[in-house]
């Protein structure tokens, strides 16, 4: 089943959106991406920055850098004789510096983490495109019918005994021996087109070797396998 | 515009900087306009640099004056229950990315382990499988003969009787 891809990034009007509940998720968004940008904008400029929000329902959010209320203050009192700034308050700029210097490595350092997983995720999917159409196990629930489904149900028992044995058998290994590594020793895989147990069911065909050509649509419905 | 991915730290080249200033400080201020003009709402936005006498302002001195009016007169709760600076935006921004990575990262353990009893399923020999994999092996396989009883039976109900005389 493929899912439809999403609109993407699409141009849109800058005019007051009318629908309540298109406004607010795009105020949520807008606003997280407003603070990113003005964050970047203080770490990669080194300046100073205060943004002020009022949310469709009045509520105040505000970023500030080094803070709020020292910026605010400041641009209101511009027009008064300007004091220069004390010893004490440029200590505590570079104590700060120091400890937001070293939030945004943690922050580079987990995108980056977030970036490889997503791309193992794309690698994985590739992978499971790539079998689709050559083995029908592998495709949804959904999509198959009974008699492919008690088939796949008896191969997962039988699988299953395997996994178990080589589980037991890990265990007995792993107490006997100290290395944590245990590496198992090949779970013998389950041929779907395993002979013996299904020669009483005349219906079902041997099919795990072959490559099916019609793709799915033959399987979903009928009785038949053919 | 050019996408090259720019380390998230403080520029060392002035006239780098200096470009890189005056170019977000565009965007940041045009970021402002839309999102106030989209969701008709009150924003300001104040810029204190070293390479500009005054402050740079959204929208503009007596637009800010407004907003700022409108956030003093709130009280102090009401101002600070999402007031952020550096530290706690960054923080938040951590949590909330590795709230993400972990949600990507148990994705990514099914679909391996999907794969693994695929392959066993049909017929492969499996050597490098560790405890860890043996074992959410046997969970996943649990639950997934789970569905497929499951979806035997809603399907036997459809059709009315029982198929294949089980």
């Amino acid at each position: 089943m493929v899912r439809k891809p999403s609109l993407g990034r699409q141009k849109i009007e800058i005019a007051k959106i009318e629908k309540k509940n298109h406004l607010q998720v795009t105020f949520s968004k807008r606003r997280s991406g407003l603070f990113k940008k003005a964050s970047e904008l203080c770490t990669l400029c080194g300046v100073e920055v205060v943004i002020i929000v009022f949310s469709p329902a009045e509520k105040a959010f505000s970023f500030g850098h080094p803070d709020v209320d020292s910026i605010v203050n400041r641009f209101l009192s511009r027009n008064t004789t300007p004091q220069g700034s004390n010893g004490a308050v440029q200590m505590g700029e570079a104590h700060r510096s120091a400890n937001v210097r070293e939030l945004n490595m943690q922050l580079t350092q987990i995108l980056n983490q977030l970036e490889a997983e997503k791309k193992r995720g794309e690698a994985l999917n590739e992978m499971v495109k790539a079998s689709i159409g050559q083995r029908w196990w592998e495709a949804p629930v959904e999509e198959l019918s009974v008699q492919e489904l008690e088939q796949l149900n008896a191969s997962l028992q039988e699988l299953k005994k395997n996994v178990t044995k080589q589980a037991e058998k890990l265990l007995i290994e792993s107490t006997n021996s100290s290395s944590p590594f245990m590496q198992v020793n090949g779970i013998n895989g389950v041929g779907m087109a395993v002979n013996n147990q299904f020669e009483t069911k005349p219906n079902l065909i041997n099919l795990a070797a072959r490559s099916i050509p019609q793709g799915f649509a033959g399987f979903s419905h009928g009785h038949g396998l053919f | 515009m050019t996408r090259k991915k720019v380390k998230l730290a403080y520029i060392e080249d002035l006239s780098s900087r200096k470009a890189t200033f005056r170019k977000r400080k565009a965007g940041l201020m045009k970021k402002m306009y839309e999102i106030s003009t989209l969701c008709g709402v009150d924003a300001c936005a104040i810029i204190y640099s070293p390479f500009n006498n005054e402050p740079q302002v959204w929208p503009s001195n007596e637009g800010v004056q407004d907003v700022l009016s409108k956030f003093e007169e709130l009280c102090e709760i009401d101002q600070s229950k999402q007031k952020l600076n550096q530290d706690s935006f960054l923080r938040q921004r951590i949590r909330k990315t590795d709230e993400q990575l972990k949600k990507q990262i148990r994705l990514n353990r099914e679909k391996e382990l999907s794969q693994i009893m695929y392959r066993l399923l049909s017929g492969e020999i499996l050597h490098n499988l560790s405890i860890d994999d043996v074992n959410d092996l046997q969970t996943k396989m649990v639950r997934f003969r789970k569905d497929i009883t499951m979806r035997i039976h809603s399907l036997e109900e459809a059709e009315g009787h029982p198929i294949n005389g089980n």
